[in-house]
């Protein structure tokens, strides 16, 4: 391999860019990568847990083509795109709504942060328990505050309907995860420059000229990270889905984690369910990777 | 130069990699832990009641201390915890706590001894559930607690149970007109294990069944069909509330406690609560097993069942601590302290269980003698799971009876076939 | 007319978000008999029952002060770990950049269920199962990706005239990131330690499956046992979820003051 000569400056550079990042390396590399491996290793096999007489043997991308002909798999996936589409969309302008709400609030201001915060702060299955009970017909207290947001909505059976089920999923899941998004914007907002916004005042510019000229294109890395992990934690939603509707009417409301969950941990197919979360990965990765490229043309700028 | 100073290095390497490997092994192999480990339900009640029996346990088998490992009561979580542990080839815990679908599931995968060098005595307990925690002939667990479904009914409103299904539709409807409950018959009908029992108990009593004799399946028989067109039907007709389809044990509970439905469907379990102060129903109600329509009543088996870890180190210990647990004083003495119902029929004769149950001895004697145990196999989870989708899609019209049940037998073969359990030669 | 829709629209924001939490509180002081009951909002029956029982009979303390150590200890380190491994991504120049962000990124992208099984025989060797380091470690693995990937993309954002300033002061590139570009950071810090906090306090598949002893379970866990086969005491639940509430509420308002504006802004014009 021909090597160009660099530069010491370069050298001190890299030296010192490697000794910064080892720690964080180090530990992924034992921590995370051995078992991505071990999944990936063994997403290469048909290895059933409770039938050991089949043994563990090596049958390539034989998983993969099984999961690619199962009905159910790609339904799930399909529900997977829809639920991540879907909720990532509505909390990418809610989110937006609610930092810049954030941003502008002067009073009060730390206590707004934490109660917006605090759906986030719980656990999911607590929120998921929560939701449910506010659409379960039976819970009269939380169905009384519904009807009054959405009068005679308590009288609809939702969970019980193949597509109506996914109402509560989807309120829950921007309930308690738009936080996370305002948050990430919230920064974002204070690296941009007042004096920009300020000069586009007097100007004349409009607060929704300002917004889209000025705030949206700085805020654009903020929303670049805030977009890859929102979309990459959609992709993998669990528990929210299974304390809700357990993936119930039928499977009208299952997603690939509680399948990939099914076939790993209840039906043993560890071979099978490895290979599931492999489809996963890639999937979020290959987003993730769009999404960083959209990221490229402002990088280049600079 | 550089030869001689690499040379070195390949030499010690592989060494290093063993020493690596064997220190491994040794951390993960770990000292031998000179303890008894027990897991299971440890909440509430049942937690004071094993904790209590276990330290008298201990003190008369001196030597060995015995350690009580809290587990998740929910079934998913200490389901994945066992598989956890026991996919890891831990030593501990040394007894399980096992429900009584995960005995094939287990035995199959190697991880729970058989029982029969201990010589269990099997004749004392009721024949399902030594029928179900028998794996290719071999007993891999002790019933411990019994839990049967059964069906309450009014006791102010009616003067008996229904017989069939017919007498119940026609009570429904009579006590519906007259306003006295606002719901008829209550059950799991939400997507989960809970409505395959449901569906056993229905399909039984419509003369079906699952697995035959041989384990082939048999879910799309007529027989089956009309049992789950019939559960379809007393939807529609009102006769079973259509919010069933959401509803767990739970919510079937509140809605037969807070006096709203005149018949419920549920475990034992139930009836402790609703004898409590606050219930609209208390000593309203008793119990008796669900009615038959053509075929035979039948009662839904669940429980708690006892099995010894196959790697355990102190297996015969294992044994003698299941044995305790399993004695007629223990079981007794449990049930006066939670009111599960033991899994010896011996004790149901005698006036032992009087004030200890929820319910009278004698009527869930009966009951649990027409208990029917799910398909004993290892794949059973799966099973379940397919069947699971089609009974929940064909009672929310999603897919027509017939076609449900053709499909959800289809998928059950081809698990079958897959797994080599469906007796065709391999 | 526009202040007036801005209004309505904030109220109604926070309404939304604010009601379930409402009714959260509420219903965790009252019978659970009133959760199932038909009757309309009966103000009948508050109690702190569900609190007491909660800490005296369940020992609510100790998953407590479980999910307090092992979330701070999880952000200190994060924050060490993440904010050098962000600048140098960010800020110096070396081959196999975009490679390394991506397997970074790449680690947060693997459903957790399918890491379990390896990462439990992980721990098992190295004799973590059912410590305090045993949960930190596998937290911060996963922790790491997004607290890297935020201050990467601050530090990208932020104008390198200030430190180069620095440097020709004299500063070797090392001091002048710390003691100039970190202050300017703070807005991404305070975020990075919120979400890396909240991460750790609610992760509940590693918790589960890497804990045995109930003295060292986190609250999610502990929250999980509280429900029993069929049962869900949800007074119980409800009062522990509000419980649980209050350290990160401390924390929360406590980081929160530092994401303000004008630590960047106005800095480089100086």
């Amino acid at each position: 391999m021909i090597r160009l000569r660099r530069r010491p400056l370069e050298i001190r550079e890299t030296r010192l860019a490697w000794l910064l990042m080892t720690p964080t390396l180090a530990l992924l590399a034992v921590m995370a990568l051995g078992p991505l491996v071990a999944t990936i290793w063994e997403s290469l096999f048909s290895h059933d847990l409770r039938l050991p007489w089949l043994g563990r043997t090596f049958i390539g991308l034989g998983n993969y083509t099984e999961a690619a002909s199962d009905a159910r798999f790609r339904q799930a996936l399909a529900h997977t795109v829809g639920f991540t589409v879907t909720t990532v969309a509505i909390e990418l302008v809610l989110g937006l709504l609610l930092a810049l709400m954030l941003d502008a609030l002067v009073r009060f201001r730390g206590l707004a942060r934490v109660l917006v915060l605090l759906p986030w702060a719980l656990p999911t299955v607590v929120a998921a328990l929560i939701w449910r009970l506010m659409f379960a017909d039976q819970a009269a207290p939380a169905a009384e505050l519904l009807d009054w947001v959405v009068p005679g909505s308590s009288r609809v059976d939702w969970l019980a309907g193949p597509q109506s089920a996914w109402v509560p999923i989807v309120l829950a899941e921007v309930w308690k995860t738009t936080p996370f998004m305002a948050l990430l914007l919230l920064a974002g907002l204070q690296g941009i420059d007042r004096t920009l916004d300020d000069a586009a005042r007097l100007d004349g510019a409009s607060a929704l000229q300002r917004f889209r000229h000025i705030t949206l294109p700085l805020l654009r890395p903020a929303i670049v990270v805030a977009l890859i992990f929102r979309t990459l934690d959609a992709l993998r939603v669990f528990d929210l889905v299974f304390v809700l509707t357990g993936g119930g009417p039928g499977t009208s409301t299952e997603v690939v984690s509680m399948y990939a969950f099914t076939s790993l941990l209840q039906n043993l197919r560890f071979g099978y369910g490895s290979a599931l979360s492999v489809i996963v990965f890639v999937i979020g990765f290959s987003l993730a990777l769009g999404y960083v490229r959209m990221l490229e043309p402002v990088r280049e700028a600079r | 130069m550089r030869s001689s100073r690499t040379r070195p290095a390949a030499l010690t390497r592989p060494r290093w990699f063993l020493l690596t490997a064997l220190a491994v092994c040794v951390l993960a192999c770990g000292p031998a832990p000179e303890v008894l480990t027990f897991s299971g339900s440890v909440l509430g009640a049942e937690g004071a009641i094993v904790r209590r029996q276990i330290e008298r346990f201990a003190t008369l088998h001196p030597g060995l201390p015995v350690d009580v490992r809290a587990t998740p009561d929910s079934a998913d979580a200490r389901h994945q915890l066992y598989v956890q542990w026991l996919n890891a080839w831990s030593p501990q815990p040394d007894v399980l706590q096992l429900d009584v679908i995960w005995t094939p599931e287990f035995a199959a995968a190697g991880w729970i001894l058989p029982l029969d060098r201990f010589a269990p005595d099997t004749d004392d307990f009721f024949p399902a559930t030594i029928a179900a925690n028998r794996w290719q002939g071999r007993l891999f667990a002790m019933p411990w607690l019994v839990d049967v479904g059964m069906l309450y009914w009014r006791t102010d409103l009616l003067s008996g149970p229904p017989a069939t299904f017919d007498e119940l539709a026609t009570s429904v409807r009579s006590q519906l007109s007259r306003g006295t409950v606002s719901q008829g018959l209550v059950w799991q009908g939400a997507r989960y294990e809970g409505l395959v029992c449901v569906f056993l108990e229905y399909l039984t009593a419509f003369g079906g069944q699952i697995l035959d004799d041989d384990g082939a399946v048999d879910v799309d028989s007529p027989e089956a069909v009309r049992a789950l067109t019939f559960m379809r039907q007393s939807i529609a007709d009102g006769v079973v509330p259509g919010s069933v389809l959401t509803w767990q044990e739970e919510q079937t509970r509140f809605a037969f406690q807070n006096g709203n439905a005149l018949f419920l469907r549920n475990w034992p379990y139930a009836a402790s609560l609703m004898n409590e102060k606050d219930a609209v129903v208390r000593s309203r109600f008793a119990v008796a097993s669900m009615p038959s329509s053509g075929g035979r009543p039948a009662a839904a088996l669940g429980g708690a069942q006892l099995a010894i870890n196959a790697r355990s180190r102190h297996a015969a210990s294992a044994w003698r601590l299941i044995e305790y647990l399993t004695a007629p004083a223990q079981l007794i003495e449990r049930a006066h302290a939670t009111g599960q119902f033991p899994a010896r029929p011996s004790l149901y004769a005698a006036d032992t269980l009087a004030d200890a149950l929820p319910v009278p001895p004698d009527d869930a004697r009966r009951i649990i003698d027409k208990a029917i145990p799910r398909p004993v196999t290892p794949v059973y989870t799966e099973l379940s799971g397919e069947l699971q989708i089609h009974l929940h899609r064909a009672l929310t019209d999603q897919e027509r009876p017939d076609q449900a049940l053709a499909l959800a037998a289809g998928q059950l073969r081809a698990i079958l076939n897959r797994a080599g359990l469906d007796g065709a030669r391999h | 007319m526009n202040a007036l829709i801005k209004r309505v629209a904030m109220t109604a924001l926070l309404v939304f978000w604010a009601l379930p939490l409402c009714w959260m509180v509420l219903a965790s002081l009252r019978p659970e008999s009133a959760l199932y009951a038909t009757t309309a909002t009966a103000t009948a029956g508050f109690g702190g029952n569900h609190y007491r029982a909660l800490f005296a009979e369940r020992r609510f303390w100790q998953p407590m002060l479980n999910s307090i150590v092992v979330a701070s200890s999880t952000t200190l380190l994060a924050l060490v770990v993440a904010v050098p491994c962000a600048y140098a991504m960010a800020r110096l120049q070396f081959r196999g950049k975009r490679a390394l962000m991506a397997v970074v990124l790449a680690i947060s992208t693997f459903p957790q269920v399918s890491i379990v099984p390896s990462l439990f025989l992980i721990l098992r060797a190295l004799g973590l199962i059912d410590t305090i380091p045993g949960l930190v470690l596998p937290y911060l693995t996963f922790a790491t990706p997004l607290a890297v990937w935020l201050m990467a993309g601050f530090f990208r954002e932020l104008p390198p005239d200030l430190e180069e300033a620095a440097r020709l002061d004299g500063a070797s590139r090392l001091r002048a990131a710390v003691e100039v570009a970190l202050p300017l950071a703070a807005p991404a810090v305070a975020t990075t330690a919120i979400l890396t906090f909240l991460y750790a306090w609610n992760e509940f598949l590693f918790a589960l499956s890497f804990t045995v002893s109930p003295d060292r379970q986190t609250v999610p866990v502990a929250i999980a046992l509280l429900q029993g086969r069929y049962q869900v005491p949800w007074g119980q639940i409800l009062a522990a979820a509000v419980t649980a509430s209050v350290p990160v509420a401390v924390v929360v308002l406590a980081f929160q003051r530092r994401i303000v504006k004008g630590l960047t802004a106005g800095a480089v014009k100086g």
